[in-house]
């Protein structure tokens, strides 16, 4: 086994094993819970149509999976600073790179089981609508480049910043930017600095599609611009994390 | 056979010096104490020579490579017990030597594993998680770590740190035997008594400055006052200077130091301070060397003044 298999199983065990991993799971299945209910209990919201609603659920979960990649990759940086357990894992004779990618792994083992917990949810308010099963599957192909990206932000952050708590301050404040444009109403997004709000986003990329693909039934394949938005910016913070990774220290 | 190099070691944080001239080497089969204040530099010193922090100037060797350069090379024959020493709590002592071993690229069997945690007295613990560990075992199951790969170097940083004195007296017993076997060890501690235990020589830095590097033997052997005792006294001395077998008295504010007459038993001197009305509470030699230059090393404020 690799040694970034190895760093990744350890990450994955954290996370299913650890009280604090086993919260973030609990916080997000209660999360969907909620929405959930709503999109089904709710009189107005009830009169959705399925696909709005799958197209909903979808751009719920590339946000949370987006804030809890964020988390982990700060705590995997860190927090494991500040727990001492950091400095062993440097002393190993392997390049940093590997142990980046290991991290890495931990993240999108979360992603998976994130993705996994979330499926019976977009199934419970979406399956009598139309294109389930491509929102299914544009979830699992666009959100994994968002998760991966805000996962090498928050390793990135947690090698630059002084201590976990301010990782997250910045992170919180670089995601609640990033999701913005679910938030913002759609006149304001067809506003000229919307647009280019739009354009530019590493999550507007993955909800775009997520429109396209579900409320307008339009080919998966035709939505390689935002994808394209998304890729530059997972490189641009795959480079962020290497630089970090390469000047941590004790 | 030079295990460890540190020649003229620079360190800056920003701008700020935290080391400026650190000087010190470990051979193969010998424990070197690495002694010094609180802040005077000894991990960053480590962390230094790990390549962990980047250096200034000077030049470091271990195992004949500069780990800025080869920094995976050189920790495969490296072993070492950091100061920031955390654990992950969810795993067993057993599977964290197995999870470390394999990042070594070893394959270890269950009894390998079982062998490292009996030779730091883990041996009763196997399959309980490290959550439930105490400081001590912990610090025992970093030393185990520190074994993996039976390395030709060792680097411990506080490594009887919350430790019982059956503990100890344990890692100390397992030090002597790696050292016979010809692994160097560099030893960063406050506690004088595991160096005066445990090591030939000694490097005592302050203020990021090696003050002194060489055998204990010599360097103690010339700091040595084995006439001098403190004495704690519950009132002031009624005739410091009129008792038979003192040649000097003087008070630091809290205890008193006084150095005998060349030749005079000391029994027979204390006696005849209580006989001459001091009260006092408790007598301490301050004869011993290397404690003595340890003291004086570290007195600052002295050492300025002077």
């Amino acid at each position: 086994m690799t040694p970034a298999t190895l760093i990744a199983r350890k990450e994955a065990g954290e996370l299913l094993f650890s009280l604090r991993g086993l919260a973030w799971l609990l916080a997000l299945c209660a999360a969907l819970s909620v929405f959930t209910l709503l999109l089904i209990g709710s009189t107005e919201l009830s009169l959705l149509d399925n696909a709005q609603v799958v197209y909903d659920m979808a751009g719920l979960i590339t946000v949370m999976a987006a804030l809890l990649a964020i988390i982990i990759g700060i705590d995997a940086t860190a927090g494991e600073r500040e727990r001492g357990s950091l400095v062993p894992l440097l002393l190993v004779p392997t390049p940093r790179h590997n142990i980046l990618l290991g991290k890495l792994g931990g993240i999108l083992i979360a992603w998976a089981a994130m993705y996994l917990l979330s499926v019976p949810y977009v199934w419970a308010v979406g399956s009598t609508g139309q294109n389930l099963g491509e929102g299914l599957a544009l979830v699992a192909l666009l959100g994994t480049p968002v998760v991966v990206t805000f996962g090498f932000i928050g390793l990135a952050l947690g090698c630059w910043v002084p201590s976990s708590r301010a990782g997250l301050m910045t992170g919180m404040i670089a995601l609640a930017v990033s999701a913005s444009p679910l938030l913002i109403g759609p006149s304001l997004r067809q506003s000229a600095i919307g647009r280019i709000f739009d354009t530019i986003n590493p999550i507007s990329g993955a909800v775009n599609a997520y429109d396209a693909v579900i409320i307008d039934s339009q080919a998966i394949l035709a939505q390689w611009p935002g994808m394209a938005v998304t890729l530059i910016w997972l490189a641009a913070a795959l480079m962020l994390a290497v630089a970090g990774f390469n000047r941590l220290s004790a | 056979m030079d295990l460890l190099t540190i020649d003229h070691l620079s360190v800056w944080i920003g701008d700020r010096p935290i080391l400026s001239n650190v000087t010190l080497n470990v051979v193969a089969g010998e424990i070197v104490g690495l002694l010094g204040p609180n802040g005077a530099g000894k991990s960053t010193t480590i962390a230094a020579a790990l390549g962990l922090i980047p250096r200034r100037a000077g030049s470091v060797n271990v195992l004949g490579t500069d780990p800025d350069r080869a920094r995976s090379s050189v920790y495969r024959d490296l072993g070492i017990l950091p100061e920031q020493n955390g654990f992950y709590d969810w795993m067993s002592g057993d599977e964290y030597l197995a999870f470390f071993a394999s990042l070594r690229g070893e394959e270890v069997t269950p009894a390998e594993t079982a062998s490292w945690l009996a030779t730091v007295g883990l041996g009763p613990t196997k399959g309980q998680r490290i959550g439930t560990y105490s400081r001590g075992m912990r610090q025992r199951l970093g030393l185990a770590r520190a074994l993996i790969g039976d390395p030709q170097l060792l680097i411990l940083d506080e490594p009887t740190n919350g430790l019982d004195p059956r503990g100890r007296h344990e890692v100390h017993e397992l030090l002597r035997a790696l050292a016979a076997r010809g692994t160097g060890i560099l030893m960063c501690t406050h506690l004088l008594d595991d160096v005066e235990r445990l090591c030939r020589r000694v490097a005592v830095i302050a203020e990021g400055r090696t003050l002194v590097e060489g055998p204990i033997a010599e360097l103690a052997g010339a700091a040595a006052h084995p006439d001098r005792y403190r004495l704690r006294l519950s009132a002031a001395p009624p005739n410091a200077g009129a008792v038979e077998g003192l040649r000097q008295v003087k008070s630091d504010g809290e205890t008193w130091v006084v150095d005998l007459d060349p030749g005079a038993v000391a029994d027979a001197v204390w006696r005849n301070l209580i006989c001459a009305g001091w009260r006092v509470e408790e007598i301490r030699s301050e004869g011993r060397g290397l404690e003595s230059l340890y003291l004086s090393l570290t007195d600052l404020p002295k050492r300025k003044a002077a």
